[in-house]
């Protein structure tokens, strides 16, 4: 270890330890939250769900996993090799760079950056880069399609996003996550902000292509939308950052409305996992009972609703800020 | 009373027969034969007196010739209207899709299991069998399921 | 007519054969710009049978079962159209408890397949819980008519002049509970589905079926009442014993695929409705014809029956040469004829739209290929 800290530096430590601790959350994050989904999916619709494999089927997505890993990677013989095969990777790599700033707790955080939030919306926006580099190179219409709506829908609801991120952002006067949450240290933010909550959920369930918004797959439309012509690793790729998005969507709502870590009793990591569970909880519920949104109709709740109801709400919050 | 008011709209056209049928029996409250030049006419008289096609079908009734069978029904009272049509082998019907748009497939249908061609359908082609088929199985000559394989190469 | 025709602007999309949501193996296709569909061209046959090729050279008790193969999932509708339509050439009088019989195992039939479609539907526009909710009811059915007539799905049970076997207590008690147990239900179908939001946005004033194009295309059914016209065979042309029971036509307004959802959901309760009567009403008595002959051999001449399927009119036209094989017999299906207008409502809706529009109809391709 001090020759690891001699050569590195302190800070290198840290950052190589973080590095492993990430991936490591990450994997495990998503065969739970996978795990979980089946179950929340089953009993919502009358029925156990997985109950073989281990304890409530707790190791079944495990062996799903081993299966995919085990399966033939198939190359359609039309794609644009080199975008098809970037594809999974760019939309993996972003997804684990923005867990670099998340603070689970007061010092659970690997690089605590004066420009945390900015950092996970740039990277998170990227995803859609992939998305479409995966439906472009398919040579599959119906992926074309998925990557189309895809840009589409995050251009619309990315708007949103950032005016009502600002909104909170005014209120703190800092970029940096730790001190959002420490602001909070009184009061949630959700309740002097209710509505940009609201319109930060319905926002992060576009960002992350989650039913009633899920129309880049549409599986009733487009078979499977940008991923129809993945299979084994590279398809299970999409998967794990879909889960792991909505893992940091629901980890940002957490830090900027939630009150993050804070919580009486138990110590503040548990608490900031068990906030971002229920809202990520929350967000498979809507799946589970919505249904699907028409496209045209995605699009123009965004320009005509969400847009002017985030900006009355930047308006609102700045003038709030002046009165008092 | 639709069983009197589509003879009368029929009768301008002087078709062969138009006679009350046996509703216990046939199922038909009216029986009409025409020829096939005449369907367009019958075809427009019925749909001016509110009818839609229920179906439209062909019979091999002997060598040389087929029976179009057209069964028109009323959505507001039960008459059932069927109208037959002698068609000598190799002749060609004209087409009443121009009328009801809804015959369209049920020509097809005739023409792809018969070979019975109408004339004026805009878009005469297979519809249940394969676009490169060379039969046309519901006719009498088609041999049989059990005829077919014993015939066939083993 | 799309031949290869790529215009500049526009592509063609193939839908199907095999792709999620063409309920068997339907192909459209589609030519498209951008989201919007310029034209429609549906291939069908993929599923052909030769069901009436096979009817001209088997004899009339040899071609009963393939009529539950026709509309796999209103199977007893087909057995009783056709069994009908034999018994009106042979002349035969189906004795009252029989009647019952048909009518109570053909109204549970029809809500298995309005349960399917309810979740067959919801699952096209993107919900799939509903679709687990009504597939639990529809077990329920599933096993009743399991115990009765021996088999879930493709049904063989009538026979001319009758039925062959008796329901007993057991069937009647476990008809009676679930019919209690379905009309619980209505409120969680509400909630889940009718008044949600999003699905009547996705819904109302899309696939509009006007009543003229009805008529013109000849359209049946739950899409016909949907449009506003109540023609209903059960109640136009009286069949069996349904001029005994009292129900009523759900019919819609505007013609678009949210009337149609509410028709169908409405026919549910009706069919439950005419179930608890017939259980009330059940006479006794034989339940086959006395005089049925052992060579079914009727007389010449020809008949068209026809019945009301849970898609439309199923009519049937039987042309007999008094020999013991039909001559001629033709199926018309519902379906065929909903297609072929469906295709044309096609036009300049989303691709989405053609999912929710293809759902509403409620097709059943092998109906249509035959």
């Amino acid at each position: 270890m001090d020759v690891l800290t001699h050569s590195l530096g302190s800070e290198g430590v840290r950052m190589i330890v973080g590095l492993i601790g990430v991936i490591a959350l990450v994997s495990v994050n998503a065969l739970f939250l996978i795990w979980m989904e089946r179950k929340v999916a089953a009993h919502m619709q009358l029925r156990p769900g997985p109950m073989e494999v281990g304890p409530h089927g707790a190791i079944q997505t495990v062996c799903d996993a081993v299966k995919l890993m085990g399966k033939e990677l198939i190359t359609p013989e039309e794609v644009d090799k080199p975008i098809y095969y970037l594809a999974p990777i760019v939309v993996f790599l972003p997804v684990l760079l923005t867990f670099l700033v998340i603070p689970f707790s007061q010092t659970m955080v690997i690089k605590d950056l004066n420009v945390g939030i900015i950092l996970i919306l740039a990277f998170s926006s990227l995803s859609v880069l992939a998305i479409l580099m995966a439906g472009w190179s398919s040579k599959n219409k119906y992926s074309v399609f998925g990557a189309i709506r895809s840009v589409a829908q995050n251009i619309a609801y990315e708007i949103p996003l950032l005016i009502t991120v600002m909104s909170v952002i005014l209120m703190v006067g800092s970029f940096k996550l730790t001190d959002i949450v420490v602001a909070q240290s009184r009061y949630w933010f959700i309740l002097v902000q209710p509505l940009a909550f609201i319109l930060y959920i319905i926002c992060a369930t576009a960002e992350t292509n989650r039913t009633p918004f899920d129309l880049p797959e549409a599986e009733s439309e487009l078979v499977a939308g940008f991923h129809t012509e993945y299979s084994g690793m590279r398809f299970a790729l999409f998967f794990l950052a879909e889960y792991t998005n909505m893992f940091i969507v629901s980890a940002v709502a957490t830090v900027l409305f939630l009150g993050g870590w804070h919580g009486p009793i138990l110590p503040g990591a548990i608490w900031f996992l068990l906030k971002v569970y229920a809202l990520i909880f929350l967000i498979m519920w809507f799946r589970w009972t919505f249904p699907r949104v028409r496209f045209d109709q995605l699009v123009t709740f965004a320009w005509k609703i969400l847009i002017p109801l985030s900006f009355v709400n930047l308006l609102l919050t700045a003038l709030a800020l002046k009165i008092f | 009373m639709l069983s009197e008011s589509i003879p009368q709209a029929l009768s301008p056209l002087n078709l062969e027969k138009v006679a009350p049928g046996d509703y216990a029996k046939t199922g038909y409250h009216l029986e009409v034969t025409a020829t096939p030049e005449q369907m367009p006419a019958v075809a427009q008289a019925l749909l001016k007196e509110g009818c839609f096609l229920e179906s439209l079908t062909a019979v091999h009734t002997s060598r040389e010739a087929f029976t179009l069978v057209y069964h028109f029904a009323n959505f507001y009272e039960l008459c059932r209207t069927a109208v037959h049509a002698v068609l000598p082998d190799g002749a060609e019907a004209p087409t009443i899709s121009h009328v009801f748009p809804g015959a369209d497939w049920y020509e097809r249908e005739v023409y792809d299991l018969y070979g019975i061609k109408f004339a004026g359908h805009p878009n005469l082609k297979r519809l249940l069998l394969p676009e490169d088929a060379d039969i046309h199985p519901l006719r009498k000559e088609f041999p049989a399921e059990a005829e077919a394989k014993a015939e066939a190469p083993k | 007519m799309i031949t290869s025709g790529i215009e500049e602007k526009t592509f063609v999309l193939n839908l199907g054969p095999q792709h999620p949501s063409t309920h068997g193996v339907l192909r459209v296709l589609l030519e498209m710009d951008g989201e919007y569909i310029t034209a429609a061209e549906p291939v069908i046959g993929y599923g052909h049978r030769a069901h009436e090729h096979m009817a001209e050279n088997r004899n009339y008790q040899q071609f009963l079962p393939n009529m539950g193969r026709v509309d796999y999932l209103h199977a007893l509708a087909f057995n009783q159209g056709y069994c009908m339509a034999v018994e009106k050439l042979l002349g035969l009088e189906v004795p009252e408890r029989a009647e019952y019989i048909r009518v109570i195992t053909n109204e549970l039939n029809r809500l298995t397949s309005h349960l399917l479609w309810f979740g067959a539907y919801l699952m096209d526009l993107g919900a799939f819980t509903p679709f687990l909710y009504c597939f639990d009811d529809r077990e329920h059915i599933l096993d009743l008519l399991d115990s009765l007539t021996g088999s879930r799905l493709t049904y063989c049970f009538y026979r001319f002049g009758g039925v062959p076997k008796d329901i007993d207590d057991d069937f009647i008690s476990g008809t009676r509970a679930f019919i209690h147990r379905l009309r619980s239900r209505w409120a969680d179908y509400d909630n889940l589905v009718t008044k949600n939001v999003i699905f009547i946005h996705r819904t109302k004033g899309v696939g509009l079926f006007t009543k003229e194009q009805c008529q013109l295309y000849g359209i049946t059914g739950p899409s016909l009442r949907g449009s506003g016209i109540p023609y209903d065979i059960r109640k136009s042309e009286p069949y069996s014993a349904y001029p005994q029971f009292h129900f009523e036509i759900p019919i819609g307004e505007n013609g678009d695929i949210y009337d149609r959802y509410i028709v169908r959901l409405r026919e549910m309760e009706q069919s439950c409705r005419i179930i608890e009567q017939a259980l009330n009403k059940l006479p006794k008595g034989p339940i086959m014809a006395e005089k049925v002959p052992k060579r079914i051999k009727p007389p010449e001449g020809e008949v068209y029956t026809a019945v009301e399927t849970a898609r439309g009119e199923f009519g049937i036209y039987i042309v007999s040469q008094g020999d013991v094989k039909p001559y001629r017999i033709k199926l018309r299906v519902p379906s065929f004829a909903n297609l072929s207008l469906m295709v044309e409502s096609f036009k300049d809706n989303l691709v989405a739209d053609v999912v929710a529009i293809l759902g509403s109809i409620d097709v059943v391709i092998p109906e249509i290929d035959r």
